[in-house]
């Protein structure tokens, strides 16, 4: 037999179902009319005759069941019949699909979303070559330029000359770049020759001459680096991103050889890099231009780069294949351990074990430098558990419903395993409807992902220029959904699919629609009670971070944002030389005073709540030094008075603490309390760095109290403030490599808001100087803000998912009350025509469904004291659930359930005894 | 036993096309009412051997003029019948003497 008759003879029966379908029915009766002729013929009745035909041949039914069964396809038929009846079944409940698929949709969709953010962030690969073979060496955000030993001694940051030296002695790498760690907190001006524009502050970062032929990437347009381009004295190049091409330049191809003044020096520009290349990770300030390492301390005037004693790079390379890594590894941490003891690091330290614990480890270079992911990866577990949680009261959700569908239909499915329907089938049957109703609540559930998505990337970037994550899901994202959705569609069809088959058809039509009259089952009260405990601990953990989020922002900043405007600055893109700054400082006063409504014009490094600081090691002069360290912030005279810090005791920093002027320093009440512990007055003491003349740097001029910088977090923050044109005296490096020389904030204090204020600044600066191009302009209170940020998108996003968690709870808990009492309305009836109240029934319902609530708080109070312990450190001063927080999550519980019960037991409360009574 | 009635429905429709009843009939009336099979049971193991193609069917008048579905034995289903009756009677040998060196 040729396989084409063998095809024909599997797709006839298929092709022509309806006709071999009359030709069996045709074929049996024929056999039964013959039976029954030949009993009459033996002298039977005709009835009896009949009755006698069909019992020998069994039942007619199973028997044609059974006999198409053996034509061919005819699995795949029945699939797309039991997907017809499944599809007529949900269409003939709304209610109970739309609750199903809204159910599935919300538990889905808001686990897809969360995990869109997860790929996104901490899975995905760099648009490079073969990411998989890129190693990076390190696996810290150790950043951005420092000296001396990590934490662990884990390096991960380094020198030029280490990253030149690991260059030519370790051959396993068949390339090995280096990036700069830190270039989002150093943009540059950047203005195109022979145009109108006004400079602009935009991203630059310093990368090594075989940056892009690491990454196997090739130009947009002109060409990328060569290892020429990355030399001492080579003419300054600069390769463009192809997003800033697009948009700031429109594309245009002329940009290509162009010069542009970057920091106003001149810099062509040698090509344009691949579209879609974001850097070496994502972040929300992408680089728009790259250049060599070499040109960094020309462009950006910085020391350190010809500083072996100071780490400013990351380094990523390409390992030849098969490289064993780990022996890689132990080789290059001795060649790490060996510069280390080369530049003295270990020196002033107190810790002997250090040259021996000194080490590098490996890490995959795929994902790049992923900074990103490791600020979010602890609120993303942490969402990605609520979210978990929200699924699984979903899935209870589901089940319930399933069940409570699976009951309702015991009748049915009793019928049709009379009629002669094998239980297989019927068993499949129940499977097709969950796993078609799972289907459509993942496709919704894709929908509510997007849209989640969308919403968390606004929230967690808000503000950001470039969000650099699609909220579009990924095939992971896809198939991770679909999993998800078929799994709880095949568990959870899978227990009334099996109560079903169990049913004794003969027993189930006995007993007909009275049935037992005990109501919901044990497994659909356990699922209620579950959903409830769940809901609480998920309530809990919104309530306390709610709260951690109220004592953050509750907290006294020692500061006045009021009328305060912050305008970041680049006096060193704009060209100012170090020794240009005071004149430059006094101008800028000069100015802004002059614009009506200033009162005070600080000018410092950085300012309080801003994500940046600058520390030094402290000894005090007459005191042994003690490894500690303070932050420092440099300012101009009028800046306490800007930021509304204010003075405890002497003085703050003055119009006369010039350059020339003796060196003087403000400290803070922490710095006091860690350095003079004993109650000495510091007014008048010298501090200054650790070694033998450093400590007699600074006097002692002023108190101020602990305004915060950086962080609330940051508890006992040791600072201390110069005059920002003041140089140590015992520093005898250059004054023009001094980078703490120049400013980069401008706080501006106003008698009153001032709408245009930031033209106004723009003006004002550009007025003194085209170059000085605002790097970033806020008020003083949306810098606070955005410290916060993340705390309030946890904050919301933990409420968001408690309120799911509660409303999916509380249609549970309707759905297995209203079945109770669906069950038992006859039950109900028959009290009712003995005597009992409304009342009285309302409140036997109502004791059924919140003994359930109950039960789920037994359950869910020890469950969130237990779990408190795994966001305790995400939490800001709370230590453990409180009784506030505890009482506000148990009472939404308890009222939502009330809610909840109190439909169905209205419901039952208006039962009409008469009726139900002659409904039976 | 599936396989015995396979075998059973062979031989019986290798001396002459039948329709179903008269198979169920003779298989009856030859084991002499000692294999009590239910006679709809004969359907799906027609229409299975009819799929394997050891088989034939046809519709064609009875004797009394009525329309029937005549099955009838292919030339691969002779062959199977000559394997399986070879078979069948090799185990019952075997199964004999077990029984007589009782």
């Amino acid at each position: 037999m040729s396989w084409a008759e063998k095809l024909w003879l599997r797709l006839r029966p298929l092709l022509r179902r309806e006709q071999a379908a009359r030709e069996l029915d045709k074929e049996v009766q024929f056999h039964l009319e013959q039976q029954i002729a030949e009993n009459i013929a033996a002298g039977m009745s005709p009835s009896e005759a009949r009755y006698t035909a069909l019992r020998i041949f069994g039942n007619t039914s199973s028997v044609k069941e059974q006999t198409k069964e053996t034509w061919g396809w005819i699995r795949v038929e029945q699939i797309f019949q039991d997907l017809r009846y499944a599809l007529r079944q949900l269409r003939k409940t709304p209610g109970f699909s739309a609750t199903a698929l809204l159910t599935l949709a919300l538990g889905i969709g808001a686990n897809a979303a969360i995990f869109t953010l997860v790929d996104a962030l901490m899975m995905r690969h760099l648009p490079v070559t073969d990411p998989k073979t890129l190693i990076r060496i390190g696996d810290t955000n150790d950043c951005c330029v420092n000296g001396g030993v990590p934490d662990n001694a884990d390096f991960s940051l380094f020198s030029t000359e280490v990253y030149e030296r690991l260059k030519k002695s370790a051959p396993e790498f068949e390339q090995l770049a280096a990036m700069q760690a830190g270039f989002a907190y150093r943009p540059v001006v950047a203005r195109r020759e022979g145009t109108a524009e006004t400079a602009r502050s935009m991203m630059g970062e310093f990368v090594s001459g075989n940056y892009f032929d690491t990454f196997g990437l090739r130009p947009a347009a002109g060409r990328l680096f060569l290892e020429s381009d990355d030399a001492e004295g080579a003419p300054m190049v600069a390769v463009l991103s192809y997003d800033a091409w697009r948009s700031t330049y429109a594309g245009d191809p002329t940009v290509v050889g162009s010069t542009f003044w970057i920091n106003t020096k001149p810099v062509t520009i040698a090509g344009i890099a691949p579209e879609g290349f974001f850097g070496d990770r994502l972040s929300t300030s992408p680089p728009a231009f790259y250049f060599p390492l070499m040109t960094h301390e020309a462009i950006s005037n910085v020391p350190y780069v010809h500083n072996n004693n100071i780490g400013w790079i990351y380094i990523i390379g390409r390992v030849k294949p098969g490289t064993p890594i780990l022996p890689l590894q132990d080789k290059l941490s001795a060649l790490i351990r060996g510069w280390a003891k080369e530049t003295k690091m270990f020196d002033n330290n107190t810790d002997k074990s250090l040259p021996e614990k000194t080490h590098v480890v490996l890490t995959a270079g795929g994902g790049g430098i992923q900074d990103l992911r490791d600020q979010y990866e602890s609120n993303l577990r942490l969402l990605m558990g609520a979210s978990g949680l929200v699924l699984l009261i979903a899935c209870a959700n589901i089940a319930n419903l399933l069940l409570v569908r699976g009951m309702r239909r015991k009748m049915e499915m009793s019928v049709r395993t009379a009629l002669g329907a094998a239980k297989a089938r019927i068993v499949r049957q129940l499977l097709t409807e969950s796993v078609l109703l799972a289907g459509l609540g993942g496709l919704a559930g894709l929908l509510v992902a997007y849209l989640g998505a969308q919403m968390l990337l606004k929230l967690a970037f808000a503000g950001a220029k470039t969000i650099p994550v699609n909220a579009l899901p990924s095939f992971a994202v896809l198939g991770f959904a679909f999993a998800l959705s078929l799994l709880t569609g095949i568990l959870f069809g899978v227990a009334p699919a099996w109560i079903a088959s169990q049913a004794n058809p003969a027993e189930a039509l006995r007993s007909g629609s009275r049935g037992a009259t005990s109501g919901a089952s044990l497994l659909q009260r356990g699922l209620v009670v579950l959903q409830a405990a769940l809901s609480l601990v998920l309530l809990v953990g919104a309530g306390l971070f709610a709260q951690s989020l109220m004592r953050l922002q509750g907290t006294d900043l020692k500061l006045d944002s009021k009328n305060r405007y912050i305008a970041h600055i680049n006096p060193q893109g704009a060209g100012y030389s170090t020794t240009q700054v005071e004149a430059l400082y006094r101008l800028i006063e000069q100015r802004f005073h002059q614009v009506s409504g200033v009162k005070n014009v600080g000018i410092s490094i950085y300012t309080p709540m801003e994500d940046n600081n600058w520390g030094n090691s402290v000894q005090v002069q007459g005191q042994v030094f003690t490894g500690k360290s303070a932050s420092v912030v440099k300012a101009n005279a009028e800046y306490f008075g800007s930021v509304g810090t204010h003075v405890v005791t002497g003085r703050g920093i003055g119009v006369q603490d010039v350059f020339t002027a003796p060196a003087v320093a403000v400290v803070n009440q922490t710095f006091v309390k860690t350095f003079f512990p004993n109650g000495e007055n510091p007014i008048g003491r010298r501090f200054g760095g650790p070694g033998p003349k450093s400590p007699g740097d600074f006097e002692i001029v002023g108190v101020v109290e602990d305004t915060v910088y950086t962080t609330v977090r940051w508890k006992d923050h040791s600072m201390y403030f110069l005059p920002i044109t003041q140089h140590a005296p015992s520093d005898d490096s250059p004054i023009e490599k001094d980078p703490s020389m120049y400013a980069g904030a401008l706080v501006l204090q106003t008698e009153a808001p001032i709408n245009n204020i930031e033209a106004l600044t723009r003006k004002t600066l550009a007025e003194i100087n085209s170059n000085l191009a605002v790097v970033k302009f806020q008020t003083f209170d949306q810098q606070i803000a955005d410290r916060f940020h993340d705390d309030k998108m946890i904050a919301q996003l933990t409420a968001l998912f408690g309120g799911l968690a509660l409303l999916l709870a509380a249609i549970g808990l309707y759905g297995v009350t209203a079945y109770t009492v669906a069950r038992r309305t006859s039950e109900i009836g028959i009290r009712m025509a003995l005597g009992a109240r409304r009342a009285g029934v309302i409140g036997m319902v109502m004791r059924g469904a919140m003994s359930q609530t109950v039960i789920g708080l037994a359950i869910g109070i020890p469950a969130a004291l237990l779990c408190v312990r795994f966001v305790r450190s995400q939490l800001y001063e709370i230590q453990g659930v409180n009784v506030a927080v505890m009482t506000v999550a148990i009472l939404s519980l308890m009222l939502a359930s009330l809610l909840a019960g109190m439909i169905p037991a209205r419901s039952a409360a208006s039962t009409e005894p008469a009726q139900t009574l002659r409904a039976e | 036993m599936q396989g015995t009635l396979d075998l059973l429905i062979l031989r019986t429709v290798s001396l002459e096309p039948q329709h179903g009843w008269a198979i169920a009939k003779r298989i009856q009336q030859v084991s002499r009412e000692v294999l009590q099979v239910q006679q709809g049971s004969l359907y799906p193991a027609l229409h299975r051997l009819e799929q394997k193609r050891w088989i034939k069917a046809k519709w064609a008048e009875t004797d009394t003029g009525r329309e029937a579905k005549f099955y009838e034995l292919t030339g691969a289903g002779r062959e199977q019948l000559e394997k399986e009756t070879a078979n069948w009677s090799r185990l019952s040998a075997a199964i004999n003497l077990v029984l007589k060196t009782e």
